[in-house]
């Protein structure tokens, strides 16, 4: 599919395909500018930087769930155990390895489940991962019967909080997991498997590729990523709530779809979704800046989600 | 195996006849409309704790925020006999079918925290529009006090379309529109939940960076919104106000670096709720509304509301 564009002179058409993520937040750039002299600004791509990577991190796993035809409806419940986990043990004391490892593993333990039970019990993931939505939420809940954690270490801050020169610690280590999986997906035989997998499994399954263990992984690495956004939001908020990430997955399948990659499978990006997350954070930072309501906020993104999407569609059908 | 199904047995009908030999005492049901809230779990715990001291049995049941789920909840209370029902309503017209079902089982009901409609014994609550004014009064004082207040106020809003962010609003422009001074910024809706009132709030500082003055609906989002002042090395400069009394708040009144919250004491509201309720069923008259009382947590008296064993300050 790639030698057709060699004797072709480069369309418009061609090109918006490509490059349509990049020209929706350009367009939605130039408004945003044109509306509030404070949206080109350093501190304001810092600050939406730093206000998305929880969200990146976690959709950079739901890509990858997303990519071998799966969902991953658990990211925000994990998100919350994995962040209860880790203030809890900070509170009593554990250093910072013991309880971010713990924390992590937990996640993982949570994504090696819904894989299992997904790829070998043949449970759809939407069921399962819906199971671990409530499930994982009753644990993040029962950890302190409900009640937030205070009283994390200043040391912990850092990862949320922080800065490496002028940028937020948070949002570097968002850019750093997003180009990392970008070079997986892109350079070794597991990433290139995923699209085979995600395509047609029982073709991937016939050409030597190990299909069920792909997909548990994928679903461990969903499950790490999203216990990463919750110590990253802990760490940020300065405390631990039993309540956070709700409405998460949304967003991050919002982000994910924005960026280009099919729901039924073997197409999209980390880097897509990358682009979806920034297109979600940028149509709300304008209407903050701008001091639009609540009620046309809500009204407006949705509008600005489908049509986007329609445009998607529509020039992807179109060859 | 026969055993042990043998002592398993015996074990459940000693605990019946037990359950039985108590039967006498007061059966207090109370459907809540969410756990997932420390605020409505200190509420529960504190409840429960009242129900024992004072010889009752108190059931629970978790709406989980769903009304059609709360209703059906009421009924099996019902169905369990319970003797007067504390109703925490997900919303007040939605629990006809719960209230209807009272009634024919002549079962009194209490609306406690949030109002409910229908033939109630009281409500138990507070007066959340009090608050808000209360935290108004505050701001008006700290930007200069009365005719002389001046300065640009960004106010974080809770829930879209809830009563009690209406009335915390309304209360609270109450006591600042008289000031030609202020102005009034207000942010999208936070649903009282501080990693969106971080976000919000980061925003709406850019394009407001003359703010003065955080007024949050909760401290939850004023703690949020802390958090923003301190990474843009603003906080010592901004004062914060909030609602609720929650302990980190409580602290950070007391390391001056947050100027106030208004008391919505949780355990209070439970212990009181569950009096009441022992009071209806021995024939006491209460009126319509049991306000639960609120109080201002400021500097000069934060240190004897400190308690870390505790998310919530309660009432001194």
């Amino acid at each position: 599919m790639k030698a057709v564009n060699a004797h072709h002179a480069v369309s418009w058409k061609e090109l918006f395909r490509k490059y349509n993520l990049l020209l929706f937040i350009g367009f939605f750039a130039c408004i945003a500018a044109t509306i509030s002299p404070k949206f080109f600004t350093f501190q304001n791509f810092s600050n939406l930087l730093q206000q998305s990577s929880v969200t990146g991190i976690v959709s950079v796993g739901m890509t990858l769930v997303i990519l071998v035809g799966g969902i991953d409806l658990g990211v925000g419940s994990v998100l919350a155990l994995s962040g209860m986990i880790v203030s809890v043990l900070l509170a009593s004391g554990y250093g910072l390895v013991v309880s971010i490892g713990a924390s992590l593993l937990a996640g993982a333990l949570m994504g090696c489940f819904n894989g299992l039970v997904s790829a070998k019990g043949g449970v759809p993931s939407f069921i399962t991962t819906l199971a671990t939505m409530v499930a994982a939420r009753g644990l993040a809940l029962l950890t302190t019967d409900g009640k937030p954690v205070f009283n994390l270490p200043e040391s912990f801050q850092w990862l949320g909080s922080g800065f490496v020169g002028p940028l937020p610690a948070s949002g570097l280590l968002w850019i750093l997991i997003t180009v990392i999986s970008a070079l997986v997906l892109k350079y070794t035989t597991f990433g290139r498997g995923l699209y085979a997998v995600g395509g047609n499994d029982e073709a991937a399954r016939l050409s030597g590729i190990r299909v069920t263990r792909s997909t548990v992984y994928v679903f461990m690495l969903s499950g790490v990523l999203s216990a990463l956004g919750g110590i990253v939001l802990a760490s940020w908020l300065t405390v631990g709530q039993p309540t956070a990430g709700k409405g998460m997955e949304l967003d991050a399948i919002a982000a994910v779809v924005l960026g280009g990659a099919s729901l039924s499978g073997g197409s999209g990006g980390v880097i897509g979704a990358f682009g979806g997350v920034w297109l979600l954070a940028i149509i709300t930072n304008i209407f903050n800046l701008a001091g639009l309501s609540s009620y046309y906020q809500m009204i407006l993104q949705g509008g600005i989600i489908v049509a986007a999407l329609m445009l998607n569609q529509f020039f992807r059908s179109r060859d | 195996m026969k055993k042990v199904l043998g002592t398993l047995l015996t074990t459940v009908l000693v605990l019946g006849m037990l359950t039985t030999a108590f039967a006498d005492e007061k059966i207090i049901g109370f459907s809540q409309v969410t756990l997932d809230s420390p605020f409505y779990v200190a509420l529960m715990e504190a409840a429960q704790k009242e129900a024992e001291a004072k010889g009752a049995k108190l059931i629970y049941v978790d709406a989980q925020g769903d009304i059609a789920k709360q209703n059906k909840d009421v009924q099996d209370l019902l169905t369990k006999g319970i003797d007067v029902l504390l109703l925490n309503a997900v919303n007040p017209g939605g629990v006809a079918p719960a209230m209807r079902a009272a009634a024919n089982a002549d079962v009194p009901v209490i609306a406690i925290d949030r109002p409910a409609n229908g033939k109630l014994a009281t409500f138990v609550g507070r007066d959340n529009k009090k608050m808000g004014y209360e935290a108004g009064k505050l701001a008006v004082e700290l930007l200069g006090g009365k005719g002389k207040a001046k300065g640009k106020i960004i106010e974080i809003q809770g829930a879209a379309g809830g009563k009690v962010m209406m009335d915390r609003r309304d209360g609270f422009h109450q006591a600042v529109d008289q000031e030609p001074g202020i102005v009034v910024v207000q942010s999208p809706y936070c649903e009282y939940v501080r990693a969106k009132a971080v976000k919000a709030f980061q925003d709406m500082y850019e394009a407001n960076q003359d703010v003065v003055l955080v007024y949050a609906h909760n401290d939850d989002m004023a703690l949020g919104a802390a958090q923003v002042l301190k990474q843009n090395g603003k906080l010592q400069d901004v004062k914060i106000i909030g609602i609720d009394g929650l302990m980190q708040a409580v602290k950070a009144i007391q390391n001056g670096t947050y100027s106030g919250t208004v008391l919505n004491d949780p355990a209070l509201l439970g212990t009181l709720a569950v009096d009441v309720a022992l009071g209806v069923l021995d024939g006491k008259e209460y009126p319509e509304f049991v306000d639960a009382g609120t109080a201002l947590i400021v500097p000069d008296n934060a240190a004897k509301y400190i308690d870390d064993s505790k998310v919530f300050a309660e009432t001194k």
